[in-house]
């Protein structure tokens, strides 16, 4: 009886604390869509509006639909002007090309290490030194660099320069997926004739599937969000969905919140789907040693 | 609303028509010969459309006036890199450095003319404005904002200066003005220097009402903007002939002074607070006083997007006797205006590009659009226009005024680079990391620093522009 | 992140059959092992040449750019960077003498460990309460991974509407302590990085979390029931067993977050741009400030070289540590390996 309580009450109290964590998760994420629905004058409003008493789609219509506010004496320009459709293009195009050839090149290097060691632990670790440096470091002479060989606001450019920056995370995750796959299926598949590409592709890829979603999943994170290169290396042309954001901004009317929550939350939006849609694969992949043992 | 949208789609057809026909139209027979010159010569020069960086919330004013252009001559503006006026000049050094070719015309702020025009990016245009015969025809000494060691290099499109505003309906009051009186022992009126102003500041200012009386930025990236005001109005000047820093002079201490004892009537949130903060306490109403640019007007007096339309009292820039003698300066920073790429084949058609916006005509289009309030008036004919007066009415005035007291920040090669050292000293102090008598001499030794760096005798040449860009008049008339 | 757990996870099963190509040698001929050799070195020189060839191509006339410049005193107003004058060593000795990077890196690596610190308690407390499956676990989980999904620059941003001094979270504040709650977390430098330093937990707690939940989940079951048998308390589980254990996935994933956090630059640029004062003027805000706004592109080339080498320092003393822990988990298992046989 009495452990039975106590039991319950441990209970409650890890709700109680998951439950504290998840407000403090949720609040900033409530109020940006909050803010997208919010009318102007409720955006930098004392006291605070936690929820607009005349909810508008306004925002929306402005930043992804064109749509001209009219004043009194003319029609309101600002921000229509802005290419959120093309941004989303842009990220789209060059976070998941990157991503995929980051984590492509990265599963066969991981297969590579794991199976016959081609790199020694310490180039491992020098490996990783790629993603260590700060990008601030780096920006201006490959700014330079790129505007000799063109590459500057081009789509080649960024991913380029994502897929190494982001390399050393796919092979570290991928590889520690396949150190666990057990070596003897392998064998029977080569013994029996296949080919070691043939092995990688139709053997060991799919039993890492779910680490490599997991995996590209990250990297996607941080190449859709990256936002000092992006900037830099960018000029008209490939402009990303953290670029247009910080683009959102009227030195007379001050910061459009509104505008930026309804950008925001379709910067936002596709990741967290996607997040949600594999939320399996990212379960398997991290219960992946439990897997073995 | 919707008769208002084509009145104004009128008022761009009947430009369109200036510009093109040869239609008998007295009235505007002398605005269409200034723009006839321009088309002439870029249609000489003809061509393909142009690339510009200039960001879309001054863009969108201007557009409307490229059709007609493009028109007349066969080009127009094709694409634009639509980024923030306070990037552009990192931007733009960076296609400096790599002499890239791939912009035609820059918008950014005309103070940056003497770093760019030094990079060996900057076009000068008064070549092409003696082919058009163009000339700028900018309200006081503004015109010489654009000229650096002789040469033009820019096209204004947009006469930021600051103006003083200060809450008319708190003043009117007759029982603030007796206990005012009785305090002080003068009448309350409007302020004629910073003292004064402080003054009322205290009077007004009410923290438990919400209303925090000074409206002036104290952040790191603006605040220093003020503490030109305040050193140029107590006679001070930031370099002896020599180019040796003299901001540790009384004046310069003054200024420190003015700018830190503002703290007492400022918001506690004033060192993070930028414009996208202050704004909407100016147009709610939750301030007394402050000197702001000119665009603010234009939203203070929309009813539609303030509470405050006709409550605010518009003037002169309040100035200080410091010097002996009574001077005012306001300051112009960031002035809008575009400046052409040296390295484009299409430098000399942006030129014009640019000139057909600073036109009488098409910039009261530009300027009068009270919407997008990003351009303010300059050109001497927007203070009698009807349309820039609807904008910003009982304000008109002021701007006129104080544009004749315009002043620059420091107009010379490194401006961002002298402005950031001062700008986070300033703050520093005004936060409590620095202490105040620290702020001008360890100012001092940077600016030494970059003297040397980017060389004294450049610098030098360069004083002579410098001080061509200050006004003559000490108080306007 | 399941990568970091799982690359620890693997060293723990190196005791297990190590798969590399040399072990499998005794069952097979020799002339096939030869030929297998010879495949497995095409194999490897076709990958990292791929490998080399871009990074020769990319990172190196980068890094030479960079050293050129961090020699050549060039000035963006005088003349082309190619004719840049040689200077010696006279850059990198300014940047040694600039107090006002003392101080970025004094702040970097402040700000760094914070958030660091804080990212891994609150992740790791969150995954201990949640490793065992439970109801809503689900739920919890995706809740918990979002901000991890939200862009850095909106983070920034939004943090900018909810933390002004009479904004919401301070009302939220006020009205749960049930009296006025006036932090100035926008405005105070004694305390503006420790507001990036919020945001930045807040973004990366997910990053804790996820490594931590997988490390625990992949904890081998038999030591911790027979130490409940022979009467342990949760407690001495955790401590004796649990956690040495779980150091080196602890160790990756501090050391991970710690890097990341000193690369922080969308967060305290959007906010702060250096200031209130100075406060904010980390590494990286500083760099560009130096870079970008001053234009002093061969003091930054120098700056960064310096930069490198700090970072090269302690990813070296993290590789070092890391590999301390390898070894130390390897004993642990051999030991227990011996005790279970």
């Amino acid at each position: 009886m009495n452990r039975n309580l106590k039991r319950k009450l441990a209970q409650y109290g890890k709700y109680f604390a998951l439950s504290i964590w998840a407000l403090i998760v949720a609040f900033p994420i409530y109020w940006i869509v909050a803010t997208s629905f919010k009318p102007d004058r409720d955006w930098f409003a004392w006291p605070p509006v936690y929820w607009s008493e005349e909810p508008t789609l306004n925002n929306y219509a402005v930043v992804w639909a064109d749509h001209k506010e009219e004043y009194e004496g003319g029609t309101q320009y600002s921000h229509s002007m802005q290419k959120p459709w093309k941004a989303l293009r842009n990220s789209l195009f060059i976070s998941v090309i990157s991503t995929f050839f980051a984590v492509g090149f990265g599963t066969i290097l991981a297969y590579g290490v794991s199976r016959y060691q081609i790199l020694s632990e310490g180039r491992m670790f020098q490996l990783l030194m790629l993603r260590m440096v700060p990008p601030i470091v780096i920006v201006a002479p490959l700014s330079l660099y790129y505007s000799t060989l063109h590459l500057l606001d081009t789509i080649t450019g960024l991913v380029i320069i994502y897929s190494i920056t982001t390399l050393p995370y796919s092979v570290w995750m991928i590889k520690s997926f396949i150190d666990e796959l057990p070596l003897e299926i392998e064998q029977a598949a080569m013994i029996l004739g296949a080919s070691r590409l043939r092995t990688l592709w139709e053997i060991v890829f799919p039993l890492v599937r779910s680490g490599i979603v997991a995996t590209f999943l990250f990297i996607l994170i941080l190449t859709w969000s990256e936002y000092l290169l992006a900037l830099i290396l960018s000029k008209t042309e490939v402009a990303t969905l953290p670029v247009e954001l910080s683009k959102y901004e009227g030195s007379v009317e001050g910061r459009v919140y509104g505008r930026q929550a309804a950008l925001a939350v379709g910067v936002t939006l596709p990741l967290i789907a996607i997040g949600i849609f594999i939320r399996k694969h990212l379960a398997r992949g991290f219960s992946f040693g439990m897997v073995k043992r | 609303m919707s008769n208002k949208i084509s009145r104004r789609s009128v008022v761009n057809g009947g430009l369109t028509m200036a510009a093109l026909s040869s239609l008998p139209m007295p009235r505007m027979a002398f605005a269409a010969s200034e723009e006839e010159g321009i088309i002439a010569a870029a249609k000489s020069a003809g061509g393909t459309d142009l690339k510009g960086m200039i960001w879309s919330n001054y863009y969108v004013a201007m557009k409307p006036t490229v059709p007609a252009f493009k028109q007349a001559t066969g080009y127009g503006v094709g694409s634009i890199q639509d980024i923030s006026v306070f990037s552009i000049p990192q931007r733009a050094m960076a296609e400096a450095i790599t002499r890239s070719p791939e912009f035609d015309f820059f918008h950014l702020d005309s103070n940056m003319i003497p770093s760019l025009a030094s990079a060996g990016l900057l076009e000068p245009l008064d070549k092409y404005m003696d082919k058009a015969g163009f000339k700028l025809n900018a309200v006081g000494n503004f015109g010489n904002f654009m000229k650096y060691k002789g040469n033009t290099y820019g096209i204004v499109t947009d006469g930021n200066v600051h103006v003083h505003m200060c809450r008319k309906d708190m003043m009117e009051n007759p029982e603030e003005q007796k206990g005012f009186e009785d305090k002080h022992g003068k009448k309350m009126a409007y302020p004629e220097t910073w003292e004064d102003d402080q003054r009322l500041m205290e009077w007004f200012h009410r923290p438990d009402k919400g209303i925090w009386s000074s409206g002036n930025l104290r952040n790191r990236p603006n605040g220093v903007t003020w503490w030109y005001m305040y050193f140029y109005s107590a006679g001070g000047f930031p370099f002896d002939d020599d180019m040796n820093p003299t901001l540790n002079t009384p004046a310069g201490n003054y200024a420190v002074e003015t700018y830190l004892n503002m703290k007492k009537v400022s918001h506690p949130e004033a060192p993070g607070w930028g414009t996208p903060q202050m704004i909407p306490r100016i147009a709610s109403g939750k301030i007394y006083s402050c000197q702001y640019w000119d665009g603010a007007i234009g939203l203070n007096e929309n009813p539609k997007k303030s509470k405050t339309a006709g409550k605010y009292t518009y003037g002169l820039i309040p100035g200080s006797d410091f010097s002996g003698k009574r001077m005012h300066r306001s300051i112009s920073s960031p002035v809008a205006a575009i400046l052409v790429n040296r390295y484009s084949k299409n430098k000399e058609r942006a030129a014009y590009m640019a000139m057909w916006w600073a036109t009488q005509k098409n910039s009261e289009t530009i300027v009068g659009d009270n919407v997008n309030t990003f351009h303010d008036p300059w050109h001497v004919a927007h203070f009698k226009s009807d349309k820039v007066y609807q904008t910003y009415k009982a304000g008109l005035p002021a701007i006129n005024s104080c544009l004749q007291v315009a002043s620059p920040p420091i107009y010379l090669t490194g401006l961002l680079e002298f402005q950031d050292q001062l700008a986070k000293n300033l703050s520093e102090a005004y936060v409590g990391q620095r202490k105040a008598k620290d702020v001008l001499p360890e100012t001092e030794k940077a600016w030494k620093k970059i003297v040397r760096k980017i060389g004294k005798k450049k610098l030098k040449a360069e004083l002579a522009s410098y001080k061509a860009l200050f006004p003559k008049v000490n108080v306007p008339g | 992140m399941p990568p970091f757990p799982g690359s620890a996870l693997s060293l723990l099963q190196n005791m297990n059959s190590s798969p590399t190509s040399n072990t499998n040698g005794s069952t097979k001929s020799r002339p096939r092992q030869l030929v297998q050799a010879r495949a497995v070195q095409r194999f490897k020189w076709s990958v990292l040449s791929v490998l080399i060839v871009v990074l020769v191509a990319v990172l190196f006339p980068v890094l030479m750019l960079q050293l050129y410049f961090s020699f050549h005193g060039y000035s963006v107003y005088g003349g082309s960077w190619w004719d840049a004058e040689f200077v010696g060593l006279e850059l990198f000795e300014e940047v040694v003498t600039d107090p006002r990077l003392g101080w970025a890196i004094i702040r970097s690596l402040l700000f760094a460990t914070g958030s660091t610190i804080g990212c891994f308690v609150i992740g790791f407390g969150l995954a201990l309460l949640m490793y065992r499956p439970f109801r809503g676990q689900a739920f919890y989980y995706i809740l918990f991974i979002l901000p991890m999904l939200t862009v850095p620059i909106v983070i920034a941003y939004t943090g900018e509407m909810l933390l002004y001094q009479k904004g919401p979270v301070n009302d939220l504040l006020s009205s749960i302590f049930g009296r006025q709650v006036n932090i100035l977390w926008l405005a105070n430098a004694d305390t503006a990085l420790l507001t990036v330093m919020v945001l930045e937990v807040w973004n990366w707690v997910p990053f804790s979390f996820i490594i931590m939940m997988a490390g625990l989940a992949a904890l081998p079951d038999e030591p911790i029931e027979a130490a409940k048998i022979l009467g342990a308390s949760k407690w001495r589980v955790f401590v004796e067993i649990q956690l040495p254990l779980l150091r080196p996935v602890i160790v990756l994933a501090l050391i991970l977050r710690f890097l990341e956090a000193i690369a922080e630059f969308p967060k305290a640029w959007s906010l702060f741009q250096g200031g209130p004062g100075s406060a904010t003027e980390t590494i990286p805000t500083y760099l560009y400030i130096v870079t970008w706004q001053y234009f002093e592109i061969s003091k930054g080339a120098a700056m960064s070289y310096v930069i490198l080498l700090i970072m090269v320092a302690i990813v070296l003393l993290a590789i070092q540590i890391l590999r301390r822990e390898k070894i130390g988990l390897d004993q642990i298992y051999d030991s227990r390996k011996e005790t279970t046989a």
